[in-house]
Parts: C-alpha cells; structure tokens; sequence
C-alpha cells in the first residue's frame, strides 16, 4: 500500500500526539495516580502506535507498543507510576521524536531500535511479576489493543470484553427471545474515510437491532482510531443473515463475518474497574431504556458520560499554500477596493447609493481580512506546550529546583509567527535557567524561595501580541557586563562611562556576547541573544529586557499580528511617496524650525520632556525636499522600543490599509526599505523601515 | 531531404530584437514575460544606480534596472518607443529591463549565430553569448543569467 500521500498526516498527527504525551506525562509526574491522565497517555500511545504501524514504520511501532503495554498496565493499576518511570518514558518520547524527525527529512525512521529503551521499558514490566495472578492477564490486554497477535482469527468480537452491566443487558435480550449477534467489519485496505464506512455500518446495524458494545469503542471508531476492523454486539429480532447484509452493503467494506453470542465464551471484565469502564454501564443503560431508533448516537452520550476527557475540536487540515492562495486573493481584492476608493474621492461622487455600496465593500473586505486572518492564526500553544519539560529537564541538569508558570498559551498568532518563534523562547527560556536563577545556596541567603520561578506571559495588546519571559532570578549585572565590553573591545572605557545601564544591558543583543563565565551545555556559546533579536526583528518585531540587579529580569518580545496586510500612514517626501506602519508611530508634530537644537552636532527637539532626534527623511532617501524653506515642519515621532526618533517629512497623506509586498531580492540592499505597496492608483509606494532609521 | 529540414527546425531559436543606441540585442523568446509601455517607476533609495525601481505588474511588485547604465551606456532617454521587457529568469525571478526599442522577432538558427569569445576591454561583451546574422545585420545576444551574475558581485 502506497502511504506516501498521508506521511504529512502522519507526521503532523504524530507531532501532536507527542506533544500531547509530554504534557500529560509531566502531569502524570504531579498526580501519579490521575486516572484521566493515564486513560490519556494511553489513548496517544495506543494511537501513535497504529499510525506507525499503518506506515510501516516497525521500529517506532515497537517502542510505542512497549510503552503501550507500560501504561495499560498502570492502568489497569498494576503498576504504580514512579520517578524513574517517568523519566524512561521521557527517554522514549525523545526517541519517538527522533522517529518523527527522521521521517520527516527522510520519510524513513532511521536504524536506531532504542534496544535500551525496550528494554528498560520490560524491566519495568517484570518488575510487576512480583504480584503473580496478574501476570496472567498481560498478554490478554496487549492482545486486546493489538489485533495482530489475535488468537480468535475473524471472529473478533470474541475479544469483546463485557462488564457486567453489558452482560446483564445481553442476559435480558435472551431473556426477551432476541437474538444477540457478535459482528466483525474489515474495511477494505484502499479505504481512506474509515471512520465514515463505520459510521454508515453502524447505521445500517442500528437500523436492524440495537448495538450494545462495539470494539474499539464508538467514540474510537468514529475519531478513526482503529486499524481494519471493528466489532459490535447487536441486539435484534432480524436473522443474522440480515444484519449481516446491511452492514456488508455499504460500499468499500472488505468483509463481515458474524455469530449468535454465546455469553459463556465471552471474557469477563477485568477485576480493577478504571473510570472510564465505570462510566460505560451509564451509556450502555441509557441506550437500553431509549427506543431502538434514538439510540442512534451511543457514541455521543459515552463521550458526554466520561467526563473531563477532553473534545477533539472538529477541524480541517489545510495546507498553508492554500491559505496563502487565499491571503493574496484578499490582498487584491483590497487593493481594488482602494483604487475604487480613490477614484470616488477623486470624481467627488455626489451619487450616495455609490458612496454607500463602496463604504459596504470596504466594510466587507475588511472583515474578509479579519478572518483570513483569523483562519491562519493559531495559539502559541503548539510552540510553548514543549517548554515545562524543558525546564524540567533543565532542572536536573542544571541541578537548580525551578518552576515554569505560563499564561496565555491561547494567545494567537500568525502561523508563519509562531512556527518561528519556538527558537528565540527556547533560548530565553534557558537563559533565565541558566544565567538567571541563582544557586540554591544563594537563593536562601538572599531570602529567595528554593524553587526558583520562571514565567512565560503571553497576551494581545493592540495590534501586537506580547510574550513575556521573566524569572525571579539574579537579574542583570550591568557591571559585569560593562567590564566584558570593555574587556572584549566592543567598547571603550570612555564610551562606557557614558552608557546608561540599558545601553550596556542592550550590548548583550550585539553578536558573541556571552556573560556565562562557564560554556555549559544550556546556554553561553556565545549565540543566542543576537540570535533571538535577528530572528524577532526578521518577523518585524522587537526585543527588548528590563533588569533589577538581584531581583530578576524581564524579556519582553513584541510581535505584529499579522505580517501580510497593516495600518500604514501614507506621507510624502520630495513628490515620493511613502507609507510607515502605524505601529511604530507615536505621535505627529508640527515643528517651528527655531525650535531645532544641535546636540554633537546633530539635530533634537525638545517634546514634553524629551530630547529627540531628528531624521530628514528627504536626506535618508536622497530627494529634494519641497518644503525645505518652510518656517514649520512636520515630524512623524516613531518609536523602537523606548527610544524615539522625530522623521521630518514633506506631507501628511493620510491612513491607509496597505498590502506588504516584497521588493525582490535585488532590492535588498536598501536597508532602510522594508517592503512595497500598490497604492489605489496602481502605483507602488515604499514602506519605510522606522527600526533601521534609528 | 526530410529529415534535414526537421532537424534544422529544432536548432532554431526565436529573438526579440531590441536596440540601445545604435546597437542591436536579441532576448531569447522564452525568457521573455511581457513587453510593457514605459511608465512611472517608482525610485528606491540607496541601491545601485542601474536598478532603476519598481514598478506594479498586475499585482506584483517588479524590480526594473536600465540595461544601458549597467553595460556603461549613457542614461536611457524615455522616447515613444522606450519598452520595459518584463523577463522571467529561473534563477533571479521576475525583472523588467529598460530598452530603447523592441523592434522585431526573428528566427535564428545554429549556423546563423557567431559564438564569440570574452574580451575583457569590452564591457558590453560581458553579457553576450553570440551574435547573429540576420539580413546583413549582425544582432548580439544577450545572454541574461551573464547580465544578473555579474550584478551580484557589484
């Protein structure tokens, strides 16, 4: 069978079931005893194991399968979940991820079997055979989860395990002369809506009788979490052959193969009821005391019943190209609204029913945007997810007892933002580990908590989503760092004396700039801040960190939500015309010329209490400017984090919502322009990059 | 008989013959996108001189460069006739050049073009991967991954 067309599937499915482990594996580390969390842990890697399995991956299926059987156990409460456990099981996922990321750059999973691990994960297993009658039930529960070594050959609703409340209901459908029938459905290999075939079989079966209990569960089957074959245990007055030919009339199913029940040959629960077998008698009463035909939906009432179990979100998977598709298409749809704009301005339109079908237009494409938009944000959630066990394997490395608290993980971002912004946290993150909560020793003398705090805030401010890493830490030792510059030659003594504490502190942006006095693993080969500042500033946005010596610092990064379309305002200089993002923009100014003071030779205005520098933009871009012997000038404050720079401009047009376009990469040489614009005239006007202007 | 004549099809390449000056260039065909009336170009600051700007092809924002100032010709002079040749290079993408005239096409076959050979005090020749004979009149091609290739090293 040809795979090749679901590895993407695959391999994104896998991510999240990974990610999932992790989290619910560090839970597990906090409440070892957490039933929902095991059930969890188990579903993922019951999962995880079937797709590998389906993609032929075996070495990935076998390690996931031991694990498999490690968590079953501990579910079924033979295990009893400790430290070293969870740290093997970390071990695994990491193989597991290895697994993943092999495929991905290769569709092939590599060579490495993990044997240690496998075998790690048996020793846990046979370090339960010290309670001996359960030993006996292993190899049921495994065959139960993995068909393939199913000693029952087709008829495998004989691997049905019934509770007693399942058995009772069979027991009274005897009683009642009604036939109950064990049914096993095989779909057919090429069939890709799995869960919809057995959707329409359960269907076609309820309409002849009533399902009692189907394997895997209903819920499993109807989220595609099985692999062929399904069975069910019907309920019906209609003869076998019947119930037979309905379920085997729906199209792309290979096989049905069915028997009268025999409730003697059935198996038995299990002697420890987990919850979520407890919560199954519930289901199964409800949808005998209902009529035949209501009971259409089993599935639905057990996923309600279970309680905390959380609901898959109904989503579709679509390839980020196509929204790209779907992103310019929005953008040209604007650009259109804005030359139909400003030919109505333009004409001085009196026609008001005009007027008001373009305002509905600009209303409308507006909204468009808002949820194209909407369409490519997802939450930072998928980035931040990873860190606690980063920072719990950082813990034990770095032997320094930390705590990770984040908020906002629902935050949302631009898919492109966020599939970019995992690095530079990660480095942060390590940072406030490493360089930033202080030694235990130095942490009690200071009257700190032991556990040092690390916190990872994330929210919507305007137009900008702010993420936050903060620790509770050392802080920033300016002087240290001042002394390292100078010792490094990035500065000298007198410019030194000169700094403020933030310029020193912003030194640690500047490329191989490390203060660690040790290289260590985490953090301090010299790469990393200048790093996170190119890569934030390279998404258009910034960077920036406020530190109290001995108390802990604060890195503060700002993000625009969206890359592709912002507010810009339109100004002109020499007959060019320019937009800047209003972002960046504080304030505009009328300025008296006299008002201009020289500082080292250079040009500042005094504003409220501040001294800011001016730019002439007329001069930046090589025009002539045509209000050069004006008494007054205008001045567009912009800002970059809190320093401030006065743009002197010819012109004010106005605000306009404009499309980023790129300018190439011949143009790349212009530092100063970050991108193009189609204006509503079809001329192409320049975005003015304010950050390189300071 | 047959044969030859389907062979002699195949070695045939198509040229849009433009002039600079009084000079005369041929773009292979394949390369060519659009041929664009001259229009407001709007100036970006601070890059090389021979990159004249930008200008909006459906859409799209387009770099342009005057083929004249990179080969050392004097300025270009917007006349009636002045074209901005919309090329798409597999390599560089999409880019417009500024030419004086585009006048015809013609077809070309292998034993009409001259291969020549570099000569390093013509700065023109860079950028030339033959010349062709057509009607009496000799027609330099260009070869347009040179013209590009040699821009990154400015």
């Amino acid at each position: 069978m040809d795979v090749s067309q679901y590895l993407e599937i695959f391999i994104d499915e896998s991510n999240e079931h990974l990610q999932n482990l992790n989290t619910q594996i560090l839970n597990l580390e906090t409440e070892p005893e957490n039933m929902d969390t095991i059930n969890e842990i188990f579903r993922a890697a019951h999962s995880l194991k079937g797709m590998a399995g389906t993609m032929g991956y075996k070495r990935m299926q076998n390690l996931t399968h031991d694990m498999e059987n490690v968590f079953s156990e501990v579910r079924n409460g033979h295990i009893k979940v400790a430290p070293g456990m969870i740290d093997i099981l970390f071990q695994c996922l990491d193989a597991l991820d290895e697994y993943v990321t092999n495929i991905k750059d290769s569709a092939d999973e590599g060579t490495n079997d993990n044997e240690s691990l496998i075998k790690q994960l048996n020793a846990i297993l046979e370090n339960k055979g010290e309670i001996p009658e359960q030993t006996s039930e292993e190899p049921k529960s495994s065959a139960k989860t993995a068909p393939a070594n199913d000693e029952n050959g087709d008829k495998k609703w004989l691997n049905i395990v019934l509770d007693s409340s399942q058995v009772n209901v069979i027991q009274a459908a005897f009683d009642m002369k009604k036939n109950v029938y064990g049914i096993t459905v095989v779909v057919q290999d090429t069939c890709i809506l799995k869960a919809a075939r057995a959707f329409l079989v359960f269907k076609a079966v309820e309409e002849k009788g009533e399902v009692v209990v189907s394997n895997p569960p209903a819920k499993d089957i109807e989220d595609e979490k099985f692999d062929k074959d399904f069975s069910l245990i019907v309920i019906s007055d209609k003869s076998l052959d019947e119930v037979i030919k309905a379920a085997a009339y729906v199209s792309e199913i290979a096989s049905v193969t069915g028997d009268v029940i025999d409730l003697s040959k059935m198996k038995k629960p299990q002697s420890t009821n987990t919850k979520k077998e407890e919560t199954k008698p519930a289901a199964a009463d409800k949808a005998v005391n209902v009529e035949p035909k209501a009971s259409a939906k089993p599935a639905d009432k057990k996923s309600s019943n279970s309680g905390s179990k959380p609901v898959v979100n109904r989503t579709v998977r679509v390839d980020i190209e196509k929204l790209d598709v779907l992103m310019n298409l929005v953008s040209e749809l604007i650009i259109a609204k804005n030359s139909l704009v400003s030919t109505t301005s333009q004409e001085q339109s009196q026609d008001d029913a005009f007027n008001e079908q373009i305002e509905y237009l600009e209303s409308v494409t507006t909204n468009l945007h808002e949820s194209v938009m909407k369409v490519r944000m997802v939450p930072i959630e998928s980035v931040v997810s990873k860190f606690p066990r980063m920072i719990r394997d950082l813990s034990k490395k770095l032997d320094k007892k930390m705590e990770l608290y984040m908020t906002g993980e629902d935050t949302e971002l631009d898919r492109t933002v966020v599939d970019e912004i995992g690095d530079p946290l990660m480095h942060l993150l390590r940072n406030s580990a490493d360089h930033g909560l202080e030694s235990a020793e130095l942490r009690a003398e200071r009257g700190k908590p032991e556990i040092g705090s690390i916190f990872l805030d994330a929210y919507q401010d305007g137009n900008n989503v702010v993420i936050e890493v903060r620790d509770d830490g050392n802080g920033i030792d300016v002087d240290k760092v001042r002394n390292k510059a100078i010792e490094r030659g990035t500065i000298t003594q007198e410019q030194a004396a000169n700094m403020t504490d933030k310029e020193i502190i912003d030194l640690l942006f500047l490329p191989s700039f490390s203060t660690a006095k040790a290289v260590t693993d985490v953090s301090g080969r010299g790469v990393g801040l200048d790093v996170v500042r190119s890569k934030i500033e390279s998404l258009s946005g910034e960077v920036e960190v406020r530190s109290k010596l001995g108390e802990g610092s604060t890195w503060t990064i700002r993000l625009p939500l969206t890359l592709a379309i912002i507010q810009a305002l339109m100004i002109e200089v020499g007959h060019e015309k320019y937009a800047i993002s209003l972002g960046s923009i504080q304030t505009i100014e009328d300025i008296m010329v006299e008002d201009i003071k020289l500082v080292q030779n250079k040009e500042v205005i005094h504003l409220r209490g501040n001294v800011i520098p001016l730019v002439r933009l007329s001069n930046v871009l090589d025009v002539e400017s045509t209000k050069a012997n004006e008494e007054s000038m205008v001045v567009v404050i912009v800002k970059k984090g809190d320093k401030q720079a006065g743009l002197v401009i010819d012109e004010l047009l106005g605000q306009q919502e404009i499309v980023i376009k790129s300018l190439g990469k011949y143009m790349k040489q212009s530092k100063i322009i970050s991108g193009a614009t189609i204006l509503g005239d079809g001329e192409v006007a320049l975005i003015l990059d304010t950050n390189a202007l300071m | 008989m047959d044969e030859l004549k389907v062979l002699n099809e195949l070695d045939t390449t198509q040229y849009i013959v433009i002039r600079l000056g009084d000079e005369q260039y041929g773009v292979d065909i394949k390369y060519i996108d659009s041929i664009l009336r001259m229009q407001r170009i709007t100036r970006v600051p601070k890059v090389a001189p021979h990159l004249k700007g930008v200008i909006n092809l459906r859409g799209e924002v387009i770099p342009v460069m005057s083929i004249r100032l990179k080969m050392n010709l004097p300025e270009d002079v917007e006349t009636r006739a002045t074209r901005i040749i919309i090329l798409k290079l597999e390599q560089y993408g999409t880019i417009g050049i500024i030419v004086d005239e585009v006048q015809e096409v013609v077809t070309l076959s292998q034993d009409m073009i001259e291969k020549v050979s570099y000569d390093p005090k013509d700065d023109s020749a860079h950028y030339i991967n033959g010349v062709g004979k057509y009607n009496d009149e000799l027609i330099s091609l260009l070869d347009f991954n040179l013209v590009m290739q040699e821009k990154e090293t400015v």
